[in-house]
Parts: C-alpha cells; structure tokens; sequence
C-alpha cells in the first residue's frame, strides 16, 4: 500500500443518522442523558425535535472510514473533538488526509487528520489519527 | 422554577484528582459487540475482533464507574451541562470478544476554568486502563469533560 502525505483517505459515509441507534447505544452505554434518547428534551435545548447523536458514535464512523482504508485492527490512536453535535437525520461523511508517514523498525505508520463534515465546512468532529499501514 | 444553581467551591472541584474508581474486569459479550458495531453502520469485524467504539464505556462499567457518578463527581449542574472537550483512545493491541480484560480508572485532572466571555466551568479529565490476563495494557482512554457552571437550572 502506498501512502504519502497529502493522501486523502476514501469517504465512509453514513447516510442518515438514525434516533434508534442512539437509543441502543444509551442502554449499553449506561448513559441517562435524555438528550440521546428524548426528542423533547432536545426541542427544549433548542435543537429541535432530533436527539443528539453520542460522541462515541460520530468517532465511530471515523474508525470504520480508517478500517475500509488500512484494515480492521490499524487503529493505534485517536484524539477527538467535538466543536458541534450531529443530529438524527444528518447526512454524515467521515473524511481524512494523511499528514505524515513514518517507518519504526520494519512497520509502516500514517499520522491523519481527520473529520466528520456535513456540509462542506461544516466539520462537528475533528481529530487525530495514527494507524499501521498493512505491507 | 428556573434558577442558577451555586458553583462548587475550586478546591472541591480539585479535590478529585487522584479519585481512582473500584476497578474490575469487564468481559465484551458477542451479542454486546454486535449492537455496538451494528450501531456504527459498519459489518462485524473479523475473528471476534471488539469494535474500538467499545472503548468509550467499556472502560467506564469495567472499572465500576458509570457515566451518572462521573457526572456527580464533578458536581455536574444537569445533564444537559456536561461538554465533551476531547477523547483520547490509544489502541495497543486489538480487543476481543469474551475474552476478561482487567479495568483501571482515576482522575487524572479537575481545574477551574474560564470561556472568554468569562463564565466559568471545570475541566475534568478521566483515564482508564485495560489490561490484559498477563497486566500488559491492551488500551488507555483518556476523557476530558467539560462542566459547565451557572446555567440555569
């Protein structure tokens, strides 16, 4: 596989973020904050009548963009951020570009920028990666 | 009745670095893996390899936390008043379906701080360890929450 900096890594794209999800991820997650799971509580933070998608799952679909990529288990590291919340019903596309490549005692190792956009410059996630490049 | 709840006092609010949760082993059961991965629009992956989105609560009710005690920990004002400033996943060998890894937690860090039109919150960071039968860490999260002060209630 040849990587260089400046790849752009290919799009995974979710086509629509969906409310059930969120609420399967709430009950094995734990996680007793409504704005995953009640659409009303959201109306009344002014997001209207569609719960907020939980972090992990946005991160998620930067982790299956970087598995169609490099393979299933390349994944050392990721840094996110989360400067906006995606929606239920948002039309979602992971995106990357390689920043730096690096070999260490025989293996392969891309450093990425990447991001959620759902619009273009719109970005609600933005992060880091490092992944193990297969041979 | 609507109202601004009082912040904490600073030094309570540092008062939890160090705060290291019970511990535990957490197990990733098939049928855990296959919501969890079914909920991210990907495929099971292979070999009964974890997906890595397991590890934003795998850490957490491995260790014997929950996100509702870690919310309370830092006096969190609501739900609706927690922020997510940064997740850090650092993956050093994939996980695996019903195999018992050894789970750690602490609070690495709690500070005041300031937005810049001046109203205050908190910065607190938990890290989680997940270990391997052998002790050698398989994965560490780090979590950076921020908790917002003077909202309304």
């Amino acid at each position: 596989m040849k990587v260089s900096p400046g790849d752009l890594i290919p799009d995974w794209l979710m086509e629509s973020v969906r409310p059930e999800r969120m609420r399967t991820m709430a009950a094995i997650l734990r996680d007793p904050n409504p704005v995953h799971w009640d659409r009303n509580a959201c109306d009344a933070l002014g997001f209207g009548q569609r719960t907020i998608n939980q972090g992990p799952l946005g991160l998620s679909y930067m982790v299956n963009m970087l598995h169609a990529w490099a393979g299933q288990g390349c994944l050392l590291r990721l840094v996110m951020t989360f400067p906006k919340v995606v929606l239920d019903g948002d039309r979602i596309t992971a995106r990357g570009a390689v920043t730096a490549v690096r070999e260490v005692d025989g293996e392969r190792f891309a450093d990425c920028d990447i991001w959620l956009e759902r619009e273009p410059g719109d970005r609600p996630l933005i992060g880091t990666a490092t992944v193990k490049l297969p041979d | 009745m609507a109202g601004v709840r009082p912040i904490p006092p600073e030094a309570e609010i540092r008062a939890i670095v160090g705060h290291s949760f019970p511990g535990g082993i957490y197990t990733v059961a098939h049928w855990e893996n296959f919501l969890l991965t079914e909920c991210t629009g990907a495929d099971l992956l292979a070999d009964g390899m974890v997906h890595p989105v397991v590890l934003f609560h795998m850490p957490i009710l491995g260790c014997g936390a929950s996100i509702a005690e870690m919310f309370a920990l830092g006096q969190a004002e609501s739900d609706f008043s927690i922020g997510i400033e940064s997740y850090d996943w650092e993956m050093f060998s994939p996980l695996h379906e019903d195999v018992p890894y050894a789970i750690s937690g602490k609070v690495v860090s709690a500070e005041r701080r300031m937005t810049p039109d001046n109203q205050p919150y908190d910065r607190i960071q938990f890290q989680f360890g997940v270990a391997q039968a052998d002790g050698v860490l398989a994965a560490r999260t780090t979590i950076t929450w921020i908790y917002r002060r003077g909202l309304s209630s």
